[in-house]
């Protein structure tokens, strides 16, 4: 018997990590003070407002006081931050950070008649409220968090329509505590549902058109009513239509994720036909639609997910090439090469092709992992991406997308206490970030000593390896084999998850840093595993991330032969 | 010199703006118009688009491009009336009527089988919705503007509405797979039939309330809006042509009955097998035919063919096409209409208006294009060899007077946009793809997948 179909246990063993975190992590105890004074820094309030050298006072989640001469109150603890860099907190405009995902669908089987679903088996559940489903305990805050950002804009999760957004900080001990605004959007993608109509884009579209008009019909109808109710029949009600009705009145916008090109241009003619306020976000190829884009009147999120960089070659290669004339595949090869590595250059150069048009611009989180988020920025500076622009897009522009700009997106009396502080200019290579204020609750993150890469260490990794996994949802335990090929390794893992073994691809030690990828996959789905460890002797310890799931310790010891 | 310039400037066109319009003027060649004859040695020139001259020695207008075509043959750009390039999506097959859906919302304006296309002279296709279900989704005729990165500039603005239906073996095997209707022939006319009589309702439930809200002091509900209704009410009133995927003679009768039950004049039956056997049937209803050249027998309703059905078709007074359903047959088409001269004896502009204007007849579309006729779209294949010679060779290729192909300037690689993270593996891309035959099913792989477990088990 074959179940290709359906997913092993394990597998929702993972999206149930999320959900359980327990919030045991947090300091129970009360803060001794919410006053904080920040000195000897050097402040950038907004792009292009810079202050050498001065104060940051923060008093009960506000900042009170910016400037040169401030006086520093008797109950502030002082943070001296000499020569350091304060901004204000970064804006995602698309995540699902702090998002508990849903559990299992207890009905993922074909329904009896596949054209006329449940609206929650198609994915319709514009109702549904982000609030309901947030864990301030997941981890996913706190990344975000670390990587410099105090605000996001989070979403359910779900098919074409899951529901309303909410603009949450990425610090609080409950979600009403999380939560700055609800219903700050209705949240939209261009996912069929599986199996059942509409199951296509072409059925997401035509869907979408179907409800929107009803809503508009149901609405019109409804004050009808209300302006005179005798002798007039009852309107039903509807919660997925209502769930329109602000988009209707302009009041809300629909936030989109629209990545790929295709997608900003099929969602700009939904918007242009029904004329709803519209907000794109997760845009990863928008550079030829800027014209369209910015004619629409939409809002704009571009994605912090780069494409990786292409690996140089190494130079004996290149050497080897040239001692004799290249085949025809070989200069097809290189050809397509190049053409790659354009097309990569125009994914990193979006941002600043943006900018270059006048379309301000936020950035979303949905798809990039927050370990990635300065370097990817860096990528975008290099494309030609003005730093002052790149603050502006993490800062002012979404707090303006998002209207929170009264409250957040400049370090300036009045606003919201949410800062970042980098050790040297945030957009500098080897800037760290060192604290981030979260509407006045700290964060200190610790610099990591790199004692662990010894390059000149010299281990053996060859044999058989028990590994355990610490997750929220408890500990997992996992076999890795390696063997010596070459001058290199190869291998495979295994785990307590699934009956599967599966193969190790990038295998790298240097020293006694081991690193190493494999991709974990169950039907038709795939979850990619990467996992580096510093290695001691006949044990490892390190890190593991898996997939969009988060990073997890892990430990390993090797087998006596 | 003169040569990187044009290059540049086909670059330029392939990269440039939407909805350019050319000017150009093709001269000497041997034009054939396909409804006017054929006329030697004569020039045709393309102004902002459209065809403004037909005649010997017309002189080049300042600055504009000569094509020089001495000893070439000129022809109205191939249309193609049953395709499904350029569609991110095919079949919403999850309903057996699902007519408002519209794959104008899946054009994917990169797929490098339009350039394809171009290559063999087609400038226009129709892509259609598959045939899953008894009534599909409409479709949409684009024009090959390939170098567009909008998919919206693809669509040939002012093109008929059009929408697919399909009968027989694809939308009986959807309702078996799933064990709703239509599980039978019959079926599938009583899905179609119990259809029209919703939209036929629901058209007159409007009707009778945008009628009552005239009246002083009304105060009502309004029919709740349905997109699908809508459609088909649409259909009802002749705004949109059917388009219906069929190969058995009595379907094809019975599609008929059921149109004229409810006034519906405009329909177009594709692949049409067995439209031999009702030539004069469907001549007399005013039904066409887009029919394939020589392809049958991939599954048991397909078996009972000929290669003579386009001519029979034709000679009995239906409007008939030949089309391709394939993203390789559509490189092709001339030789497919040259088929009608060896088994048929179709003359020279009978098989040429297989692939032109009857195609334009039955996609809306003969008053803009199909032939080459002054005031008509600047859309010309040029060609080395007579088209329906199995020598001829497409040379140059134009949309709205802007060449979008051209033989001796053909760039190794035409793709527009490029995967990031594509890996590049040569020998693969230069293994020869296996050609799936029934482009119709696409999207319902999964289908098929469930019948294969359906047998294992």
């Amino acid at each position: 018997m074959r179940n290709s179909g359906t997913h092993p246990r394990w597998c929702w063993t993972l999206l149930l990590l999320a959900v359980s975190m327990s919030v045991s992590a947090q300091d129970d105890l009360p803060p001794v003070t919410r006053t904080y004074a920040i000195t000897h820094v050097n402040i950038i309030q907004a792009p292009g407002r810079k202050i050498d050298m001065g104060t940051v006072v923060l008093k009960d989640g506000i900042i009170t006081a910016v400037g040169k001469a401030v006086a520093i109150p008797p109950e502030a603890i002082v943070i001296k931050a000499d020569s350091m860099y304060v901004y204000a907190g970064f804006i995602d405009g698309l995540s699902r950070t702090g998002v508990a995902r849903p559990k299992e669908e207890a009905n993922r089987e074909r329904p009896k008649d596949p054209g006329n679903p449940t609206p929650e088996r198609a994915g319709i559940t514009p109702h549904a409220d982000v609030r309901y489903s947030l864990n301030p305990a997941d981890k996913s805050i706190e990344d975000l968090r670390q990587a410099g950002f105090a605000i996001a804009h989070v979403v359910p999760y779900g098919g074409m329509l899951p529901g309303s957004g909410a603009l949450i900080l990425l610090s609080g001990k409950s979600a009403d505590q999380l939560i700055i605004q609800t219903k700050s959007a209705l949240y939209s993608e261009l996912t069929g549902a599986s199996g059942v109509y509409p199951n296509t884009v072409i059925g997401v579209m035509a869907k979408w058109r179907d409800l929107y008009r009803q809503a508009a019909q149901g609405k019109s109808y409804e004050s009808l009513y209300a302006s005179n109710r005798t002798g007039l029949e009852r309107p039903a009600t509807d919660r997925n239509l209502e769930a329109f009705y602000p988009v209707i009145d302009q009041k809300i916008p629909v936030l989109f994720k629209a990545e790929k090109l295709l997608d900003v241009q099929r969602v700009l003619m939904l918007k242009n036909e029904l004329k709803f306020p519209l907000t794109l976000a997760e845009v990863k190829e928008g550079w030829h639609a800027i014209p369209k884009i910015k004619a629409s009147g939409a809002k704009v999120f571009l994605s912090l997910d780069l494409p990786e960089e292409m690996k140089k070659e190494e130079k004996k290669d290149d050497k080897k090439k040239e001692e004799r004339p290249r085949t025809a595949a070989e200069t097809e090869k290189e050809q397509l090469e190049k053409r790659r590595a354009e097309a990569i250059t125009n994914y990193t150069a979006q941002a600043a092709a943006f900018h270059k048009a006048g379309v301000p611009f936020g950035f979303s989180m949905l798809n990039a992992k927050p370990k990635d988020v300065h370097a990817n920025l860096r990528r975008m500076i290099a494309a030609g991406l003005s730093e002052d622009a790149a603050l502006a897009a993490l800062t002012t522009s979404p707090a303006q997308l998002l209207g929170i700009a009264d409250r957040a997106g400049t370090v300036d009396p009045g606003k919201m206490a949410n800062l970042v502080i980098s050790d040297k200019p945030f957009f500098s290579e080897k800037a760290k970030i060192r604290y981030v204020f979260v509407d006045g609750t700290l964060t200190k993150l610790e610099i990591k000593e790199t004692k662990k890469a010894d390059p000149n260490a010299k281990v053996e990794i060859e044999g058989t390896w028990n590994t355990t996994t610490q997750s929220p949802q408890g500990t997992s335990t996992g076999k890795l084999v390696f063997k010596k090929e070459g001058s290199g390794y190869t291998g495979t893992a295994s785990s307590s998850m699934s009956p599967d073994s599966f193969p190790l691809k990038d295998i790298t030690l240097e020293g006694n840093a081991l690193s190493f990828k494999y991709t974990m996959s169950f039907g038709s789905r795939s979850i990619d595993v990467e996992i580096s460890v510093t290695v001691e002797g006949d044990s490892f310890k390190g890190n593991t991330s898996v997939g969009s799931f988060g990073s997890f310790p892990v430990e390993g010891t090797k087998n006596p032969k | 010199m003169k040569k990187i310039i044009f290059l540049i400037c086909l670059l330029g066109a392939l990269r440039g703006q939407a909805q350019e319009r050319g000017t150009v003027l093709i001269k000497g060649g041997t034009v054939l118009t396909v409804t006017k004859g054929t006329l030697e040695n004569t020039d045709v020139l393309i102004k902002d688009g459209k065809i403004s001259q037909i005649a010997k020695g017309i002189a080049a207008p300042a600055g504009v491009r000569v094509i020089d075509a001495t000893g070439l043959f000129v022809m109205p750009g191939i249309i193609d009336a049953h395709s499904h390039i350029a569609l991110d999506a095919i079949n919403e097959g999850t309903n057996a009527i699902t007519p408002e859906v519209h794959v104008a919302d899946a054009i994917n304006p990169f797929e490098v089988d339009i350039y394809r296309a171009l290559a063999g002279g087609c400038t226009i296709s129709h892509a259609m919705h598959g045939s899953a279900n008894s009534i599909g989704g409409q479709c949409q005729t684009i024009k090959h503007r390939y170098g567009v990165f909008d998919g919206e500039q693809l669509i040939m603005q002012g093109a008929a509405r059009t929408i697919k239906f399909a009968l027989g073996e694809n939308p009986t095997g959807h309702g078996r797979r799933d064990g709703v209707q239509p599980q039978t022939r019959m079926g599938v006319e009583f899905v179609i039939r119990q259809a029209f009589s919703e939209g036929k309702e629901y058209m007159e439930a409007w009707d009778k309330y945008n009628k009552a809200k005239l009246a002083k002091g009304f105060r009502g509900a309004p029919p709740a809006y349905s997109l699908r209704l809508e459609t088909l009410a649409d259909i009802l009133k002749g705004n949109i042509i059917i388009h219906c995927h069929s190969y058995r003679a009595d379907e094809i009768n019975m599609l008929m009955n059921v149109c004229r039950d409810f006034g519906i004049k405009r329909l177009v039956f594709q692949h049409t097998n067995e439209g031999f056997k009702v030539a004069p049937e469907l001549a007399k209803f005013g039904a066409m035919a887009s029919v394939f050249a020589d392809w049958w027998a991939y599954k048991l309703e397909v078996y009972y063919s000929t290669a003579y059905n386009a001519a029979i078709l034709a000679k009995n007074g239906v409007v008939t096409s030949i089309n391709s359903d394939s993203p390789d047959l559509i490189r092709h088409l001339y030789h497919e209409a040259g088929k009608t001269q060896k088994y048929g004896n179709l003359s020279d502009d009978e098989a040429l208006a297989m692939i032109t204007i009857n195609a334009a007849k039955q996609l809306g579309i003969e008053n803009r294009v199909g032939s080459l006729e002054v005031g008509k779209d600047g859309d010309v294949a040029i060609f080395k060899g007579h088209p329906l010679s199995v020598y001829g060779i497409p040379h140059v290729t134009l949309v709205d007077g802007i060449v979008r192909f051209e033989r001796d300037k053909d760039p190794a690689d035409m793709r527009l946009m490029v995967d990031p993270k594509e890996t590049i593996d040569i020998p693969t891309i230069h293994k020869a793809t296996t050609h799936n035959h029934e482009n119709c099913m696409q999207n319902m792989e999964w289908l098929l997948n469930v019948k294969m477990f359906g047998l294992n088990r």
